[in-house]
């Protein structure tokens, strides 16, 4: 039993900047180079435009993010919805979902849903972008994070990690065959900033970052912009590109870290997301074809397989070959465009961007064959927030 | 050589836990009517939303929730200790505390590890709450 809102929306217009290391440009810069990029894709005209949600990054907590001014660095007149939206790496798929529910109903035509970010910077290091980033100065107990050796999200997920793989026997190994099965799709798609294939000899050489995590256990950082316009069904059939239509929606948020009542490690948001987004889809885990979850890190990954009820507990490395670089072994459909480990960081529209792609068929040497439903993971904190979207090339 | 890593920057709501380490005394917010012990500090109980509570004494044991080694220097005072090892304990009265874990070497560190605060008098105004086997 599905809901009546399945199928009845659907993703219209893509729009992927260039991604990595591209300097010289601040975020409204990419922001307006992703929309244009969507705009055209979609088939539509700049005036179509009548709703607009940004999700701004980490330039955002730096003071120099989109927000809502962004409107008018684009233009944009006589809106009839805007939003400047943040649940984090969740915010992708929550701007979605709510322009799905503002076109279904008639309160905007075309919603713009933009991510852009700008952190790094020529001669800076990624590790000081997100590691610095409003974190300065802090008072009271929040103190003793830096007087402790406590700095940044590589950290906090590295904690996570470490439960998950103590509890269920979960090694390095295991987290490097991850990595470079995602290295592998990367090397066929033309977006990735990472196309070198990698070897798990590579993984292990990688230096420690915070042990559990070498540093090919973590994303990418970039520079660059991801819009994905959202329309009717109805709408999008008639449009230039093939419609990704939106079937399930979901969002879970299971609470703070600190706190002795949430198990970190080994669940997530997922959970709960999953289960809304399933029911309002119809489907369940056997139907799932392909999946575009957030990988901030490797761990993030098989923690995700398994809160979307895709394996057991502690089981979703058997999805992976024992060595994904041999050109034999036979790959899960998952993070098909090598993910934010390998393709590029635009917090949630990582996955979604790269779902749209597949659920089109238009990812070239990396398309998986069967793609009816595709299921997309946005996740944010440290495993605090999380939204789901299932895609299918259907509409029904 | 004097020490030079970052050092807490107490407030006016979390002065009284600062002293109470270099009292040698981990204090804890308890807020009675949910029997709630709660770190680290806020001025609500996320339980039932009281604002009533006072400080109490920890016993200061508990258990490894979860550790990690740190290579990646990000504060140039670190870099003598690099890799150092950072844990969350969870205490017995139930709040977690990020911490460092003391006197112990790294091969015997795990998930579930019986552990007991270690005070560290790092300067002659500044003790911090580590933690070291039980």
């Amino acid at each position: 039993m599905s809901d009546p809102i399945r199928g009845q929306t659907a993703i219209c217009g893509l729009g992927i900047t260039e991604m990595g290391k591209v300097y010289g440009h601040d975020a409204s810069w990419f922001a307006g180079e992703s929309i244009r990029l969507a705009v055209e894709d979609a088939g539509l005209q700049k005036d179509d435009i009548d709703g607009l949600l940004v999700n701004p990054g980490i330039t955002g907590m730096m003071g120099t993010g989109i927000s809502i001014p962004l409107q008018g660095y684009l233009g944009l007149r006589n809106l009839r919805l805007l939003n400047h939206m943040n649940s984090f790496g969740a915010t992708a798929s929550a701007m979605v979902q709510y322009a799905a529910f503002a076109v279904h109903h008639g309160m905007a035509n075309y919603v713009a849903c933009i991510f852009s970010d700008a952190p790094l910077q020529q001669g800076g290091s990624a590790g000081a972008a997100y590691g610095g980033a409003g974190r300065r100065g802090p008072t009271g107990m929040a103190s003793l994070m830096p007087a402790f050796g406590f700095y940044g999200a590589n950290t906090s997920y590295a904690l996570a990690a470490r439960r998950y793989m103590e509890r269920y026997g979960v090694t390095n190994n295991d987290l490097g065959r991850v990595s470079v099965t995602q290295r592998r799709y990367a090397v066929d798609n033309p977006h990735a900033t990472m196309r070198q294939p990698l070897t798990l000899e590579d993984y292990h050489n990688s230096r420690w970052i915070v042990e559990p995590f070498h540093l090919l256990d973590c994303c990418l950082v970039s520079n660059g912009a991801v819009c994905t316009i959202v329309t009717t069904a109805e709408r999008a059939r008639d449009l230039k590109s093939s419609p990704a239509y939106v079937w399930g929606m979901g969002q879970g948020h299971p609470g703070n870290f600190p706190h002795a009542e949430v198990e970190v490690g080994t669940t997530s948001g997922a959970t709960i997301a999953g289960e809304t987004a399933y029911k309002m889809a119809g489907v369940g885990p056997e139907d799932v074809d392909i999946c575009e979850f957030y990988d901030c890190y490797t761990y993030t990954v098989l923690r995700t397989i398994e809160d979307y009820g895709l394996a057991k507990p502690g089981d979703a490395i058997g999805l992976y070959p024992e060595d994904p670089a041999d050109p034999e072994a036979e790959l899960p459909a998952i993070n098909t465009g090598g993910g934010q480990l390998s393709s590029y960081y635009m917090w949630g529209m990582t996955p979604i961007s790269e779902g749209v792609i597949q659920a089109r068929g238009s990812g070239g040497d990396r398309q998986i064959e069967k793609n009816d439903i595709v299921l997309c993971s946005g996740n944010g904190g440290t495993l605090d927030t999380h939204g789901t979207l299932i895609l299918s090339p259907n509409a029904n | 050589m004097a020490y030079d890593k970052p050092l807490p920057n107490p407030d006016e709501n979390t002065q009284p836990f600062f002293d109470g380490l270099q009292e040698h005394k981990l204090l804890l917010q308890y807020f009675p009517s949910a029997d709630h012990y709660q770190y680290p500090y806020s001025d609500r109980c996320y339980k039932d939303w009281s604002t009533d509570w006072e400080w109490r004494e920890s016993a200061g044991n508990g258990e490894v929730y979860t550790w990690v080694r740190m290579h990646q220097l990000y504060h140039p005072s670190w870099k003598a200790e690099i890799p150092y090892t950072l844990a969350v304990v969870q205490l017995d009265e139930g709040p977690r505390m990020h911490t460092n874990l003391v006197n112990v070497p790294v091969e015997d560190v795990h998930v579930g590890m019986r552990v007991k605060v270690h005070f560290d008098d790092v300067t002659d105004e500044v003790t911090l709450p580590k933690f070291e086997p039980a």
